[in-house]
């Protein structure tokens, strides 16, 4: 995505469209469940919530099929390189959810083990609030990406937003 | 029959699909269907006003004070005289809470003595900067007429009319449930307030009919 | 103090507890670790047994009863019960009856939270309330001071306040009025509470009752960061407990220091803390551009000054200042001026205090805890109250409670006069005939002589007026040396003077206590820093002069105000004018750094980490709690900074570093690190030096001869507490607390000139200011009295003579 095209046309306008709703149409989530914020997150993805209703269902062990990181819990100053590693080893256009208050900002660990906030690790595009989130919030902040991705509001998952 | 027990194993093995195929369906079609919250649901939080209009909040920092993630900031002032604010000496001069760091424990509302803090059943706030999450007075505040405020429009994503329910949760910690408050108005409700009908069902005999309310 | 003799045994709670004789009960059993609630009896406080919480069961003749064990002395065999059923069901009874009319209005009280009474009902308290009339009712808050509001609703009527403010403060000016139900405290109609010391109500105040108005509201109990400091208002060094919320100090509270303060802090000592964060605080480097400044970045501004420092010789350059600053920064500044500018001219006192051997090194030195066992008490120096109001308590202590016998000498009336045995009076300038008087016991001072006779005396010297001559103290001193088991205390006000003194910031002193003639600690520095200058450098005075003829072309302000605090400022403003370059290490943009070419911003008071020395030599900590703001910084890495860019080095990476630099080169802080200071006894503070350390400088003072001035009118000038200085300026809740100016003339001296109290007068001396008469019948005759820096004063200074020509209305 070197080459941005900065004023495009009406051809480039519209395919930009598409692209753009292509890519929140079969987002593959990857796992990465570092507490209980990954049991709403199951939640989310199972019958009751039906992440595959917007073509999600997939959950990628494996970063280089994965579009989205959703952060699911705190995490500790031990797994941030992890968390970096497996955000750089994601294919772009990527995207990244900070799920909970412990992945957002630390929540009420304030203490020298936890990274306060996973933008400090990497960008965000999204944070949900709660501790932690239901699958309804969940999917407000999943949904609530695509309109960003689908509105061209965020363009690719590099934090420009 | 061998033959015929072997052509019919296939089919056996999706017995269990076809059976699930006449259950009913249990996905909730969120955004278009939203599931109801339970009536103590813990979502964001309201600033309430008195009937008169007063605020509620007296600035006593005990909300800052209980909060275990500490995501409450609050400066209390001196009521300007001629026109004060809350009744009383103080006002909550400086209202905020970092929504991202809340765990939504509800000690803030247990903790008010004016019950001026209470939770709603809204839940769905995600935000793209963080700055956002921050919710300072202007947004937490219910306006005079006790319509509550946020800061992102109404939409497909996010129903407004939760943040009127949640009356139950104050219900439960208020300090009603003892035979002493019959008849009496224990407390005002949360976005809606107005005048409340009096507790009644203290007694030991009802006591489980003093949780309807929102 | 007290011999096996004295200890009895007491069973309390079944236990075999040993207690001194004469104790109070409650006292006993709080030091063997029994706790007994209590509201109105306080340690430094006599007992009176009003809050009757302190109830506790005693066996007596006639069995078992109920005795308030503050007001009990412990007695050999006694037995105690703390927490027997009857005590339990006295408990509950009396919580009940404080909170009767106590309102409860817990969330918006600013002691919630650390309430005594909020704690002892939770402790002891019966839970439940029985009485449902209506409570009394107050107006809530009012004023009684400017710095105190007054809520009678919550008062539980402990006579605390009360009691402070007549026993210990001796301003007795709250107490209790009406009857019955209706008792209140408050104050005298049309008098407020103007004390120097009504913070502390506020801090022993066990309910919400009285509050202080700097801190209403602003912060509560649960947010609150504490850190341990000794307070630099004065160099009696007070310890503190700074406390901040957000990043901002909002309160500062008396800590109980035994050896300084006991507990007890002065309201500026209290108050202060609001300049730190002033919006007027400097928080970028000045660089003079004609007329104004522009900021700097640090590297600019660091780079001009080290080239403007090296380019000129280093006897050129001189430094004033440096008694605002911790010892660290001090010791930082002696090395840098010495070692790397390398000159003599150093001063951190501004000719306001006294000659630097004797004030650093006088032998045999007193300590303020010499006052409780003292059997006389002379004090030759400024009055205490308006100058060291920590210390006037201990005098006052000492002089009222304890049997000390007081001598005041003092031109005027002072704070300690009611209590002293013998005042003094003396016209300013006279002092070496009134000591000589006194020395004789001749005529009307010979019953004050007689006094003097009986020992141990504690010696109190310092100079009664910035027009006095400062060889004076020293010849007091010298007589004071052989009157029997004779200690000095040397008395120079400024926050850390003594530290900085102790550190080199003199002409004639290197670290350590050290003469700068002694060859050998001279020798010994050298290996640690390098050549040293030669000679003897000058004073404040003599820099401005030098600065003024052109003999001197650089000055460094070390966080000195001369324009304000030296006796001459006409003098002050040529020298600065006529300086080449001036640099100034401030807080704020001052009198005196307004003048200067580059203003480089320090950090303030609970924004660095170091030790003070006190006026007995005690060595304390500060600490950090809050952040400097902007980009201001420690001075020690400024310096640091400005030595790297003239091609020298400090070492200087942290003060602790500095510290243990000091405990290694200077000889009198030998061993005294920061670990010592935080930890164990050494909290209290350690005096130095050190046993096993040495002293190379014992300095016996001497009578060198002073000057009589007999001019007339002779001028008295001298500082008030609340003063126009520049902490106090950018204070809001004291600014406001400055006497208004006035010339003080003796009713005889006003009716030769023909003028009432209130005629408005021109007083001219290097500047001319007119200022309102009043008639002071407590000034010596033939005396003015000027107080020392106050708004309309500030440009007279503290001229040894002026002239005052009488403004006539009709004249004009």
């Amino acid at each position: 995505m070197a080459g941005e095209v900065h004023n495009p046309g009406f051809l480039l306008a519209s395919l930009e469209k598409v692209v753009n709703w292509a890519r929140t149409r079969s987002m593959y989530p990857a796992t990465f469940g570092l507490a209980c914020c990954a049991i709403e997150m199951m939640g989310t993805g199972a019958s009751h919530y039906d992440l595959s209703r917007f073509g999600m269902e997939v959950f990628r062990a494996s970063p280089r099929q994965a579009d989205l990181m959703i952060v699911a819990g705190r995490l500790s100053q031990k797994m941030a390189p992890v968390l970096r590693q497996v955000y750089d080893q994601m294919a772009e256009p990527k995207w990244v959810i900070s799920m909970g208050a412990c992945a957002s900002t630390g929540g009420m660990f304030n203490n020298y083990a936890l990274v306060q906030g996973v933008d400090e690790i990497v960008p965000v595009d999204m944070y949900v609030p709660g501790c932690p989130p239901g699958p309804q919030s969940l999917m407000h902040g999943i949904l609530s990406l695509h309109e960003a991705i689908k509105s061209g509001e965020i363009r690719h998952g590099t934090g420009v937003i | 029959m061998s033959w015929f027990a072997d052509m019919l194993g296939p089919w056996r093995g999706f017995a269990v699909t076809f059976r699930q195929m006449f259950r009913p369906k249990v996905t909730t079609q969120y955004p278009e269907e939203k599931r109801v919250k339970p009536q103590r649901f813990h979502g964001r939080h309201v600033l309430n006003r008195y009937p008169d209009g007063m605020e509620k909040c007296i600035g006593c920092e005990l909300c800052a004070g209980i909060c275990p993630a500490r995501c409450i900031y609050v400066r209390g002032a001196d009521n300007p005289p001629d026109a004060p604010v809350s009744p009383g000496e103080r006002f909550g001069f400086v209202y905020e809470i970092n929504m991202l760091r809340c765990i939504f424990c509800g000690m803030c509302v247990e903790a008010c003595p004016t019950e001026a803090i209470t939770m709603t059943h809204l839940f769905e706030m995600s935000v793209t900067d963080r700055d956002d999450a921050i919710y300072t007075k202007d947004e937490l505040l219910v306006e005079p007429d006790g319509t509550p405020r946020h800061p992102q429009p109404a939409g497909p994503l996010i129903d407004l009319e939760e943040l009127k329910l949640g009356n139950g949760w104050l219900r439960a910690t208020a300090s009603s449930g003892r035979a002493a408050f019959e008849g009496l108005v224990a407390w005002t409700p949360s976005a809606t307030f107005g005048a409340e009908p009096p507790e009644r069902g203290q007694t030991d005999a009802d006591v489980d009919d003093g949780n309807e309310g929102a | 103090m007290a011999d096996a003799s004295d200890k009895v045994t007491i069973t309390l709670d079944g236990r075999q507890v040993e207690a001194t004789a004469g104790e109070l009960l409650i006292a006993a059993a709080e030091k063997a670790g029994t706790y007994i609630p209590h509201f109105c009896w306080h340690p430094r406080m006599k007992p009176v047994g009003m809050c009757r919480m302190c109830l506790v069961e005693v066996e007596t003749p006639r069995g078992k009863m109920l005795t308030t064990s503050c007001t009990m002395p412990v007695a050999d065999g006694m037995v105690v019960d703390t927490a027997s059923a009857v005590v339990e069901k006295a408990h509950e009874g009396i919580l009940e009856f404080l909170l009767i009319n106590h309102p409860l209005d817990c969330p918006v009280c600013d002691k919630g939270g650390e309430c005594p009474l909020q704690d002892q009902t939770l402790g002891y308290g019966p839970g439940e309330s029985r009485f449902v009339e209506e409570k009394r009712h107050h107006e809530k808050p009012i004023s009684i001071s400017d710095l105190v509001y007054l809520d009678r609703e919550r008062c539980i009527l402990c006579a605390r306040c009360t009691r402070f403010s007549e026993e210990i403060s001796g301003d007795p000016l709250i107490e209790f009025v009406e009857r019955g139900n209706h008792v209140e405290v408050n104050t005298f109609p049309d008098e407020p509470f103007v004390s120097y010391f009504s913070g502390n109500t506020v801090q022993i105040c066990p309910v919400g009752a009285l509050t202080a108005k700097p801190y209403r509201f602003r912060a509560r109990p649960w947010d609150l960061e504490a850190v341990e400091s000794v307070s630099l208002v004065d160099s009696v060094h007070s310890k503190v407990s700074v406390e901040s919320s957000q990043n901002e100090i909002v309160r500062i509270s008396g800590v109980d220091n035994d050896p300084t303060n006991q507990g007890w802090l002065s309201d500026k000592d209290r108050f202060i803390y609001e300049h730190i964060h002033s919006p007027r605080r400097l928080t970028v480097p000045l660089i003079r551009e004609g007329d104004t400044f522009r900021e700097a970045s640090w590297g600019e501004a660091v780079g001009l000054v080290a080239e403007r420092l090296g380019a000129v010789p280093g006897t050129a350059v001189a430094g004033i200042g440096g008694a605002r600053a911790t010892n660290e920064d001090a010791y930082a500044f002696s090395k840098f001026m010495r070692s790397i500018v390398v000159t003599p001219h150093l001063d951190a006192q501004l000719d306001d205090g006294l000659d630097p051997e004797f004030a650093a090194a006088v032998h045999p030195r007193a300590r303020i805890d010499d006052l409780e066992r003292a059997a006389t008490i002379l004090l030759w120096g400024p009055d205490l109250k308006e100058e060291f109001p920590v210390l006037y308590l201990r005098v006052r202590r000492a002089a009222a409670h304890l049997g000390a016998r007081l001598v005041v000498v003092h031109p005027r009336v002072t704070g300690l006069d009611l209590v002293a045995t013998h005042t003094v009076r003396y016209r300013p300038g006279e002092g070496p005939a009134t000591l000589k008087k006194l020395a004789a016991g001749d005529g009307d001072l010979a019953a004050v002589r007689a006094a003097l006779n009986e020992g141990p005396v504690v010696a109190l010297v310092g100079r009664p007026g910035l027009a006095e001559d400062p060889r004076l103290a020293e010849a007091v001193a010298a007589f004071a040396r052989d009157l029997p088991e004779a200690t000095i205390m040397p008395l120079v006000r400024r926050g850390n003077v003594f530290g900085a003194l102790d550190m080199g910031l003199a002409p004639t002193l290197l670290p350590g206590r050290v003469s700068v003639t002694d060859t050998a600690a001279r020798t010994a520095l050298e290996d640690e820093w390098g050549a040293l200058p030669e000679g003897v450098g000058g004073g404040a005075t003599e820099i401005l002069t030098g600065l003024v003829s052109g003999d001197r072309e650089v000055l460094v302000l070390f966080g000195a105000d001369p324009m304000r605090d030296h006796p001459d400022p006409t003098l002050v403003r040529s020298a600065l004018e006529a300086a080449g370059f001036v640099a100034a290490f401030d807080l704020f943009l001052t009198d005196s750094s307004r003048l200067a070419d580059v203003v480089l911003p320090v950090a303030a008071f609970g924004e660095v980490a170091g030790t003070v020395t006190n006026l007995e030599g005690r060595v304390q900590k500060v600490n950090q709690i809050v952040p400097p703001p902007g980009q201001a910084r420690a001075a020690w890495s400024i310096l640091d900074d400005i030595a790297t860019a003239m091609g020298g080095s400090l070492g200087a990476t942290g003060a602790e570093r500095l510290n243990k630099e000091i405990a290694r080169v200077a000889p009198a802080y030998r061993g005294v690190t920061w670990d010592m200071l935080d930890w164990g006894d050494g909290r209290e503070g350690i005096v130095v030096p050190l046993r096993g350390a040495d002293q190379p400088l014992r300095h016996i003072p001497v009578d060198t001869g002073v000057p009589t001035v007999t001019e007339r009118p002779a001028v008295h000038s001298a500082r008030v507490l609340y003063d126009d200085g520049a902490m106090l300026r950018n204070c809001p809740g004291l600014a406001g607390l400055a006497p208004r100016a006035a010339i003080h003339m003796h009713p005889r001296d006003a009716s030769i000139l023909a003028v009432r109290d209130g005629d408005r007068v021109l007083v001219s001396a290097g500047a001319s200011v007119e200022l309102p008469v009043v008639i002071d019948a407590g000034l010596a005759e033939g005396a003015v009295y000027v107080p020392f820096n106050l708004v309309e004063t500030a440009a007279l200074g503290a001229p040894r003579s002026i002239r005052i020509d009488v403004v006539r209305e009709d004249a004009s």
